[in-house]
């Protein structure tokens, strides 16, 4: 009855038994196995004869010191090429250091955090926790001590160069050391066991300069390797928060080098037009208003005005149409007076329609008579209408001073009965038939053409311009080269004696009436020979 | 029937009995003892009773699957299974079956120890304001308290350095010579000197009975962010934002040692008599503990995120902390262990101060100070400072907190050119501002 009945199996077994049991099992396979499943190393004591070649050889251990072979466990003591690979190694517990990794360049005693336990925070302790207390007194002013040595060391070799030379200090060389080699014999040491040495500090010479030059820049050695980065871990991101983040792509408003047609949506989608609200002033709608309210009481104003005028008018109409019933009436009456006096007037009144006539008449040539005694340079509107030019009259709009409540028929219209060559005129379209009457029936063409009286240069010359002109006092007596021989003129244009004849050759054009070719002609013969002469 | 007993010597007697004893077992010398079974199975049911009861009922292990939440439930387990009245030899098992599972691996002594009890955080009072200096033409960058607590030095980006008298805060003096912003300023408590650092590459040593510069500490080659005096032996030590802190002889002016292998500028320094007497926080956001002996790095410490621009040592512990943007972190020397963090102060931590209380002080870019209890890391207040009468709101930023050496006063230096005393509000009681203590239960939140 054992304690190891009531208690459950253990799970993990303690080393001496697992060996135990690796034991067994290596004896068991050696002694009744025909080919061994795994490759053990025979155990000590058998191993004359055999000789390890391959990693598994060598099992779990390192090499054989009985076997005078060069053996290399675990590939070590090789000679190869340099890897920086780190030899896996395991700490005291059995576990296997990964931080050989962050401690590569470093001492091992060096302080480096390199575990997840050392992320995590710890315990709130007490105050008074053995822990977090402050060393004590004496070690700290031992600490002191040792940093003021070292650092007064440090501050003395860095201002030596300012010092001024003293003398040599002197140091006492009195250090003997008694020293037993470990090679002994008689040729060693000439057979004396022991030796003495004598110790002595090299004398430093004061005046001596510095030995080395510190002027030299060299670059910068390397970095001592960078400690891990005890960061925890990053935060999540949720989708929100990765959507706030996004950043629309960037679409210029003023360049585009590749030249990409974007709509325009895109291209103005970082204006923010949708973030402003658009604020308009008020005073644009009273604006408005006011200008509607002004609009409608003008149209108001000018139509009660125009309804007025019209009534206005229309009175003035009525009073003008009564007027004229009354004049009409009276003409009437006088008529029906006459005629009631008597059917024998009827050759009276004819006599007295010419009377009329002739009165109206007589009427209008004294007020004409008067018009141009009174103003005879100052012209009537009439008078100035009747000298402008046709172009001038339509330029400047006139009516047409036939322009009268008569229709106007078109010409081609009249004398239709005459037949197909009346009216149409044969189809011809040259003739000139829309109009029946000139424009001006030419009673001021010959005022329009320009006929210069003699009399025209009276005010700036005097009477006497024939005198002046035939005196010869001022004429040159050498005239200037290419002077024009012109004679004065005549007339309003002075025509040229014709050199090439065009004259008579439209005159006999036109008498030829034009069926005649104009080449047989002897006189436009005549011409060419002349012209070849001339030429010649 | 008596019989008359024979009187014999004591030897006699002795020997007697020896070989009486001798005779009677002499023939079963070797055998083994009979075994009695009733004697034995009572033997062995109250030795498993007492010793090995936790384990009889145990389910079956399996090899390397969640070792950890396993134990833990095993760990429950086992107290529902421990007798009331626990015993040594119960505990005793119990760590030796866990040796057994564990095979012997390090242990993490948070995950294996029972959920220890949360500790309930230190009552403080509220701190508030009491008084605004105001006085510099500049941001106040720096601030020291003379050692016999009568003023106090401020350096400021107008290039001066002023001294206020503590008690009343009117100004004492003026000094003039830097010709950048001083960025730190230090007051020995050894020798009658002020040093001053600043932004142009200058560190200097004012004498305080004349008033003047008597040395000038040449060999940054960038502006000095921060210096600190070494407590008992006369040493200087600044660091830059040439990513160098150097260790000045205060005497010679020499520069003992310069102390390389940050990769960014240094912007805090803190020396302390206990090893390790340098600690440097930098903008490539470690921490380095150095050895001034050898003036090499002792450890790094690359916890946090963000740049590093704030270290405070526990005035009776042995611990410090730094102050990043991301995180305050707690740590213990002399390697920097890591204990805890403090979260809740979002924003980018300008400067650290604590209180022999284990009241820690925080103050940010943005002019917000949050009070914390340093052992637990409960956030108590949250001050945010009015800015002086004529800046801008975004004027409010905090550069420089400083105890006096009474730790009753709070001395902060501003980015609205003006100087806050804070000080404890004696009217508040726990009643009245209580202790809204929410720490994360049982499992510590997993970031």
């Amino acid at each position: 009855m054992s304690l190891t009945s009531f208690l459950p199996a253990p799970t993990q077994l303690s080393q001496d038994q697992l060996e135990a049991e690796e034991k067994l099992r290596a004896q068991k396979s050696y002694s009744t196995a025909l080919v061994a499943s795994r490759r053990e190393p025979p155990p000590y004591g058998h191993r004359k004869g055999w000789i390890p070649r391959s990693l598994e050889d060598f099992g779990d251990g390192g090499a054989f010191p009985e076997i005078h072979v060069a053996q290399f466990p675990l590939e070590m003591g090789r000679k190869k090429k340099t890897s920086n690979a780190l030899a896996v190694q395991v700490d005291a517990e059995g576990k296997i250091k990964y931080d050989a990794i962050a401690r590569q360049g470093q001492g091992k005693d060096k302080v480096i955090f390199s575990k997840y336990t050392d992320l995590l925070p710890k315990e709130v302790l007490n105050e008074d926790a053995p822990g977090l207390q402050k060393p004590d007194e004496e070690a700290i002013q031992e600490l002191t001590e040792k940093t003021r040595a070292a650092l007064e060391k440090q501050v003395s070799q860095k201002i030596a160069a300012a010092m001024p030379v003293r003398a040599a200090d002197k140091q006492a060389p009195a250090q003997y050391i008694r020293y037993t080699p470990s090679q002994q014999g008689v040729a060693f040491n000439s057979g004396a066991k022991q030796r003495v040495i004598r110790m002595v500090e090299m004398q430093k010479d004061p005046m001596e300069p510095p030995r080395f030059k510190i002027n030299k820049k060299i670059p910068r050695g390397p970095p001592s390797p960078p400690a891990p980065v005890m960061h925890s871990p990053s935060r999540k991101m949720t989708v929100k928060e990765q959507q706030e983040w996004k950043i629309p792509p960037c679409i210029s408003n003023w360049k585009n080098a590749k030249g990409y047609t974007i709509p325009l949506d895109k291209r103005l989608a970082a204006d923010g037009r949708g973030l402003q609200t658009v604020h308009i002033n008020e005073n644009f709608a009273k604006l408005a208003e006011a200008l509607y309210i002004a609009d409608r009481k003008a149209r108001e104003a000018v139509e009660m005005r125009a309804q007025v005028e019209k009534k206005m008018a229309q009175k003035e109409k009525e009073k003008k149409e009564e007027k004229l019933r009354e004049l009409a009436q009276m003409a009437r009456d006088r008529r029906a007076g006459i005629k009631s006096h008597g059917d024998k007037g009827g050759e009276d009144s004819e006599a007295r329609e010419r009377d009329e006539i002739r009165h109206d008449r007589r009427k209008e040539r004294q007020h004409d008579r008067n018009i141009s005694r009174a103003a005879p340079d100052k012209r009537s509107k009439l008078q100035r209408d009747q000298d402008r030019d046709v172009s001038e009259l339509i330029a400047l709009g006139k009516p047409n001073p036939r322009s009268s409540g008569e229709a106007q028929y078109d010409q081609r219209l009249f004398n239709q009965s005459k037949g197909m060559d009346s009216g149409f005129a044969g189809g011809e379209d040259e003739t000139y038939n829309v109009y029946d009457q000139p424009f001006r029936s030419g009673r001021d063409m010959a005022s329009n053409i320009y006929r210069p009286s003699k009399n025209i240069d009276k005010d700036a010359y005097a009477d006497d311009l024939d005198s002046l002109m035939h005196n010869n006092r001022f004429a040159p007596d050498k005239e200037f080269s290419g002077a024009d021989h012109g004679q004065r003129r005549e007339g309003p244009v002075q025509f040229e004696e014709d050199p090439f004849g065009l004259d008579k050759f439209l005159e006999q054009a036109k008498q030829h009436g034009g069926s005649k070719r104009p080449s047989t002609s002897n006189r436009s013969k005549d011409d060419y020979h002349d012209k070849k002469r001339r030429k010649e | 029937m008596t019989e008359d007993v024979q009187k014999h010597s004591v030897h006699t007697l002795v020997f007697r009995s020896l070989k009486r004893t001798h005779d009677m077992f002499v023939s079963d010398h070797a055998k083994s003892i009979a075994l009695d079974d009733e004697s034995h199975k009572l033997k062995m049911g109250v030795k498993l009773k007492a010793d090995y009861d936790a384990v009889l009922h145990l389910p079956i292990l399996k090899e390397g699957k969640d070792r950890a939440s396993h134990l833990s439930g095993s760990m429950e387990g086992h107290q529902n299974y421990a007798q009331p009245g626990e015993d040594e030899s119960v505990t005793a098992c119990q760590m030796c079956f866990q040796s057994l599972l564990e095979g012997g691996g390090t242990r993490n002594s948070a995950l294996m120890r029972r959920a220890p009890t949360m500790p309930k955080p230190q009552w403080h009072p509220p701190w508030k304001l009491f008084r605004v200096i105001s006085g510099h033409l500049g941001w106040v960058r720096s601030i020291a308290v003379e050692p016999g607590n009568q003023w106090f030095v401020t350096g400021s980006a107008d290039r001066t350095i002023k001294i206020w008298d503590l008690a009343s805060g009117k100004l004492k003096l003026s000094l003039t010579g830097h010709i950048s912003t001083v960025r730190g300023v230090a007051v020995s408590n050894r020798s009658p000197y002020l040093f001053s650092c600043g932004e142009d590459k200058q560190v200097k040593c004012w004498d305080l009975e004349y008033n003047k510069v008597i040395r000038h500490y040449h060999g940054h080659l960038s502006a000095v962010y921060d210096l600190d005096l070494h407590p008992t032996i006369d040493v200087l030590v600044t660091c830059s934002r040439d990513a160098t802190a150097r260790v000045w002889d205060i005497r010679t002016k020499a520069n003992v040692h310069t102390l390389t292998g940050h990769t960014n500028t240094v912007a805090t320094v803190r020396c302390q008599a206990a090893e390790p007497q340098i600690i440097t926080g930098s903008h490539d956001s470690t921490i380095r503990l150095w050895d001034l002996i050898a003036g090499k790095t002792r450890a790094t410490l690359t916890n946090h995120k963000k740049s590093v621009r704030t270290l405070v040592l526990h005035p009776r512990q042995y611990t410090f902390a730094s102050g990043s943007a991301d995180n305050i972190k707690q740590w213990m020397f002399p390697d920097g262990n890591f204990i805890q963090n403090l979260s809740g102060h979002n924003a980018i931590i300008n400067t650290l101060a604590v209180n022999s209380d284990g009241v820690l002080v925080s103050g940010a870019d943005n002019g917000t100070i949050h009070m914390w209890d340093w052992r637990t890391g409960y956030n108590f207040q949250r001050i945010h400072a009015a800015v002086q009468p004529g800046s801008l709101d975004s004027e409010s930023g905090i550069f420089a907190c400083m105890f006096d050496h009474s730790e009753s006063r709070l001395i902060t230096a501003e980015a609205d050119k003006t100087i806050k005393v804070y000080k404890e509000d004696d009217t508040a009681t726990e009643e009245s501002h209580p202790v809204n203590w929410k720490p994360e239960i049982l499992k510590r939140k997993r970031f």
